[in-house]
């Protein structure tokens, strides 16, 4: 246990961050206890390694020591166990938990609800909890509690939904109106209302297989359901003889029946265009898609079918009135359209140059062969080799990956963990 | 006349503007003629009762009184109709028929020697040359066997109407004769595999061969009645005419015989209910035609094949009222014999509301078919595709209602095949489907009747557009006068009335609610101008306010004949009529509120929207009630 003063200090601390919500994110930003939050600047981050060291070197070791052998959720496991088993007293326990935290990601378990409660079951049971009014009324062990409401969210950065027991539990720890029972009935709040939020939902885990993470992201794009994905090559590594490694890239492609009717009909003396790359996001992963498309009609050759008066056996199809809806019933919104011209195609493929798409091309004219007859230009950006570590260091914050920003590529290797700070500043935002 | 210097005189002194609110109606009243004769060449008809109604008028010279044949005729008819019921009774098998999915060859002699093939082809080619009316009468009966009913309609209805309606008297010649008497089938082959009632999407082509004395028909067509047996075949086909220089594809008409050698039928279809009927794919490989065998003009086809899916509507009226009369005796046995708790089923309210829809049903669509048959029979070509497909509706929806409720009665029995319900409820499923589908017959009706009261009001609604004060407020004075609850008098009752007396309050319902039908009709076009016609609900809702319209009109003009001739029990007949029209009455009331509010308030748009969450994803999209979140 801490000294008394230093729980005063603490506690007053903590009085006005749960009071005071804009407190609260500030202190966020400025330490990072629970995890690396803003690594922005060197200095501060040596600086909090140390507090870090000075708070939890027990813990600390004990991490280091098991995490030479194997991290996995077993070994962090027998950690928490150690660490139980070692003071009836628990004595440390909230900086034990809080290095745990950090370490999560490392061990792999940072999804794991039951690894969640297993943490928490290692705060002392009904020490926490306010006996009387006055208890009651002030912050009650502000320490554990921040500890306890650092716990839950970050729980809720990985989207990890607490369940009864994790209840049970901080009502145990910390009784039945403390902040991190709070805390927890927000989280039971909304996070139902958004689990399915999300119109479009993505896996949790992607395709491993590129040809199969290419049909679900050609699909996801098309938003067609009539559309036929089709593999026009799978990829394939082979040895030449001359002992050369061969590989050819896989390329699968997407199109609709609406598609095909659109190329059928396309102006052969105007060019279709072979365009992108094109990222798209995955959750974390970026991955890249070719178009085929064609420039709008001029408005010269938009011609509209003239009404055939002898086309519908049944019904007029059309009225020979001269007057038309009126405002009051005309529901469509002022949107200024802007023709894109069609896309007729979309494809996929790991190496972009135009030999590849030149395949996609000619497999696409066994069904189209109007392609035989069009001029196709390609419009090819830098390939996406270069551009997918780019990407990655600037992850969410473009869509659009600049080619010059592979500058930073530096930074690749720590790409778990910047995504992961990345999710979590976004949640803190949320949260103001 | 009065109509043109009046008009002459509002053009000339700006003071008739405000004259003419008040004086519309009476002018109106002869106005349409005018502009019907000017918009509607083709139709040699001057009066139409349906189409009146969408300016919110009652044309009662139309269908006041109610249509009669002679005395002779009725005779006849009677000797036509009591060989035929002995035989429908006697010699019909219909639940083997179903079975088997066959008609024996002993029935179709049977119904040949009757003389059934050719009931309408005149006495000159064979046939029995009677007129609508009598065919109608001969349906009732007929249809008592469904599968008999639909061989006997495409042979006669759509088969060989196409020679009989514009072929030339060679033609009739040769083909009449053989077909009246049975000797040989027609069937009618216009549906495609990608067209139903798209013209354009006709596959099946018509080339001229180099000698120029045949046409080579190549191609296929589907669900074809009679199509597998079928010697004479009216087939609808793509050729390439020279309109004003340009070359371009039109449809014509051939009369195709199976002689003529390249004709394969498929493999007949296996369908739920009417059965016996024949109806399969018939393929054209290289047919030769010869040219003297196309009907009407080369590139006519389109007119063709309009007029004769029109014509053979009507029919569909009485035959399921026929229907509906034997299924009444039916239950009614059983609902009056079977006993539970001491009582017979036919005490019990439940059952009884059954039997009052049946009774009512089988009225309403009675009179509408053999009104509308009156009409057709009149003299001239009229003009009656609107009442037709009206008749074509109600009867198709209600004639499956009631047999549905008829097996209702009967319980798990009505369900076995020991009854006739089952097969029943099976064939009478097809009736909202053939002959055009009721959702294309109800844009028909609608369409149909806009278009005619577009072209009346245009003068008005363009000046309302552009601003007229005087007229909008005499418009408003109008809305105004008729909320406070001033009557309407179409001249129904009273007076100069035509109505009995008896019957005087339906008839003043059907008056309001005609004149609220021309007031909405006025504002939907306003409101749509010419994009209605992509506003189905709303077209939807104005055909069935039609349909209830000419419905009351027929039960109103039939009951008041029956009571001035005294009819044997008439009073029924006004009570079927009151009863009839009180329910209409606030049916139309709802539709109309419903067609003068918006999309948002009407639930049109969340109709709308629902649907299109739906097919959107293929599929119902809401989550399973046992689900959960958390």
């Amino acid at each position: 246990m801490k000294a008394p003063l230093e729980r005063l200090g603490w506690s007053n601390n903590d009085a006005k961050v749960y009071y005071n919500p804009r407190h609260q994110v500030l202190r966020h930003l400025q330490s990072s206890r629970a995890c690396a939050k803003s690594r922005t600047t060197p200095a501060r981050f040596v600086d909090e390694e140390e507090k870090k060291r000075e708070n939890s070197l027990v813990t600390h070791d004990l991490f280091e020591q098991v995490a030479r052998e194997s991290k996995t959720k077993a070994t962090f496991n027998k950690v928490i166990e150690v660490f139980i088993k070692r003071d009836i007293r628990r004595r440390g326990h909230v900086e034990f938990i809080y290095a745990a935290l950090k370490k999560m990601p490392e061990f792999g378990v940072e999804r794991d609800l039951v690894v969640y409660n297993k943490l928490l079951d290692v705060f002392p049971k009904e020490v926490f909890v306010p006996r009387n009014f006055i208890q009651r009324m002030f912050n009650h062990y502000p320490r554990q509690q921040e500890c306890g409401v650092q716990l839950l969210e970050q729980m809720e950065n990985y989207g990890i939904m607490p369940n009864v027991e994790t209840k049970v539990l901080l009502v145990q720890i910390f009784g039945e109106k403390g902040h991190p029972v709070r805390k927890y009935q927000r989280i039971m709040y909304w996070f139902p209302k958004f689990k399915h939020i999300n119109p479009f939902p993505i896996p949790q885990q992607l395709p491993e297989d590129p040809v199969d993470l290419a049909r679900f992201s050609l699909t996801r794009i098309a938003n067609d359901l009539d559309a036929k994905v089709t593999v026009y090559q799978l990829p394939y590594t082979d040895m030449t003889e001359s002992g050369e490694e061969l590989t050819l890239p896989h390329i699968v492609g997407i199109q609709s029946p609406s598609q095909m009717e659109l190329l059928a009909k396309h102006n052969l003396n105007r060019p279709v265009f072979v365009e992108g790359p094109f990222p798209l996001w995955l959750r974390k992963t970026c991955v890249h898609y070719y178009v085929l498309r064609a420039d709008p009609k001029p408005p010269e050759e938009q011609v509209e079918e003239p009404y055939d008066p002898e086309r519908c056996f049944d019904y007029p199809l059309q009225l020979e009135l001269d007057f038309d809806r009126d405002l009051g019933d005309n529901e469509d919104f002022d949107v200024e359209d802007l023709d894109e011209g069609p896309v007729y195609a979309m494809c996929m493929t790991s190496q972009g140059d135009q030999a590849t798409l030149n395949q996609w091309i000619a497999g696409l004219q066994q069904n189209n062969p109007v392609l035989g007859q069009v001029p196709a230009l390609f419009r090819l950006e830098p390939g996406p080799r270069e551009l997918q570590g780019a990407a990655e260091s600037v992850s969410g914050h473009s869509s659009r990956p600049h080619p010059d920003s592979h500058v930073e590529n530096a930074q690749s290797g720590e790409d778990a963990e910047v995504i992961l700070e990345e999710e979590a500043r976004r949640s803190h935002g949320m949260k103001q | 006349m009065s109509v043109n210097r009046f008009l002459v005189l509002s053009r000339t002194f700006p003071i008739g503007k405000q004259l003419l609110p008040s004086h519309l109606r009476h002018v109106s009243k002869k106005a349409p003629n005018l502009q019907q004769r000017k918009s509607f060449q083709t139709h040699s008809r001057n009066l139409a009762y349906a189409k009146d109604l969408f300016l919110g008028q009652v044309n009662k010279s139309e269908v006041f009184p109610y249509p009669e044949i002679g005395n002779e005729e009725l005779e006849e008819i009677k000797q036509f109709v009591a060989p035929v019921e002995k035989f429908f009774s006697e010699e019909v098998d219909s639940a083997k028929i179903d079975q088997e999915a066959k008609i024996p060859p002993e029935t179709l002699n049977g119904l040949k020697e009757l003389g059934l093939f050719g009931i309408m082809v005149p006495e000159e080619y064979g046939g029995l040359g009677l007129s609508n009316t009598m065919y109608a009468r001969l349906n009732e009966i007929i249809a008592l066997d469904g599968s008999i009913a639909v061989t006997l309609a495409a042979h006669q209805a759509i088969g060989l109407k196409g020679i009989l309606m514009a072929g030339n008297e060679a033609q009739k010649q040769k083909y009449l004769p053989k077909l009246a008497s049975g000797e040989q089938v027609a069937a009618f082959c216009l549906t495609e595999p990608g067209s139903g009632s798209d013209a354009a999407s006709i596959q099946t082509r018509a080339t001229l061969s180099e000698d120029g004395k045949h046409y080579l028909i190549n191609g296929s067509k589907i669900w074809i009645s009679n199509g597998g047996f079928a010697d004479v075949m009216t087939v609808f086909a793509r050729t390439e005419v020279e309109v004003d220089g340009v070359k371009k594809d039109k449809i014509s008409a051939f009369i195709v015989e199976r002689a003529f050698g390249g004709i394969t039928s498929g493999k007949p279809e296996d369908k739920l209910g009417i059965r016996g009927s024949n109806t399969c794919e018939v393929a054209f490989d290289n047919v030769p035609v010869p040219v003297e065998n196309v009907i009407g003009e080369i590139g006519g086809g389109f007119k063709i094949a309009m007029n004769i899916l029109n014509s053979g509507r009507f029919s569909m009226g009485s035959s399921s009222a026929g229907m509906i009369k034997k299924l009444i005796e039916l239950t009614s046995e059983y609902a009056s014999t079977r006993k539970q708790f001491n009582k017979n089923l036919s005490e019990f309210g439940m059952i009884q509301e059954k039997f009052a829809l049946m009774a009512q049903s089988a009225f309403v669509m009675e009179s509408m078919a053999y009104m509308t048959a009156g009409m057709m029979d009149r003299p001239g070509v009229p003009d009656c595709s609107l009442e037709a497909a009206m008749v074509k509706v109600f009867s198709s929806e209600a004639g499956w209602v009631c047999v549905s409720e008829a097996l209702q009665v009967l319980g798990g029995l009505g369900y076995t095949k020991n009854y006739p319900f089952e097969r029943y409820v099976r064939d009478c499923r097809i009736l909202p489907i053939f002959e055009g589908t009721n959702e294309i017959l109800r844009m028909y009706v609608a369409l149909t009747g806009m278009q005619y009261a577009g072209k009346v009001l245009t003068g008005k609604i363009k000046e309302m557009k552009s601003g007229n004060i005087t007229l909008a407020m005499s418009m408003v004075g109008k809305k105004l006068k008729s909320s406070l609850g001033a009557s309407v008098d179409l001249g129904l009752t009273g007076k100069d009335g035509v109505v009995h007396p008896s019957l005087e309050e339906s008839a003043k319902k059907l008056e309001q609610n005609v004149n609220l039908f021309g007031s909405t009709v006025e504002s939907l076009l306003y409101r749509y101008g010419k994009t209605i016609v992509d506003e189905q609900l709303i077209l939807k809702r104005v055909a069935d306010v039609l349909i209830n319209l000419y419905a009351m009109t027929a039960v109103l003009s039939r009951a008041s004949r029956s009571i001035s001739i005294g009819l044997r029990n008439h009073d029924h007949e006004v009570l079927l009529t009151n009863t009839f029209c009180n329910e209409a009455f606030f049916k139309n009331n709802y539709l109309m509120v419903q067609l003068q509010k918006h999309a948002p308030e009407n639930n049109d748009a969340n109709i709308k929207k629902i649907a299109k969450a739906v097919l959107d994803n293929r599929a119902y999209i809401c989550s399973h009630p046992l689900e959960r979140t958390y």
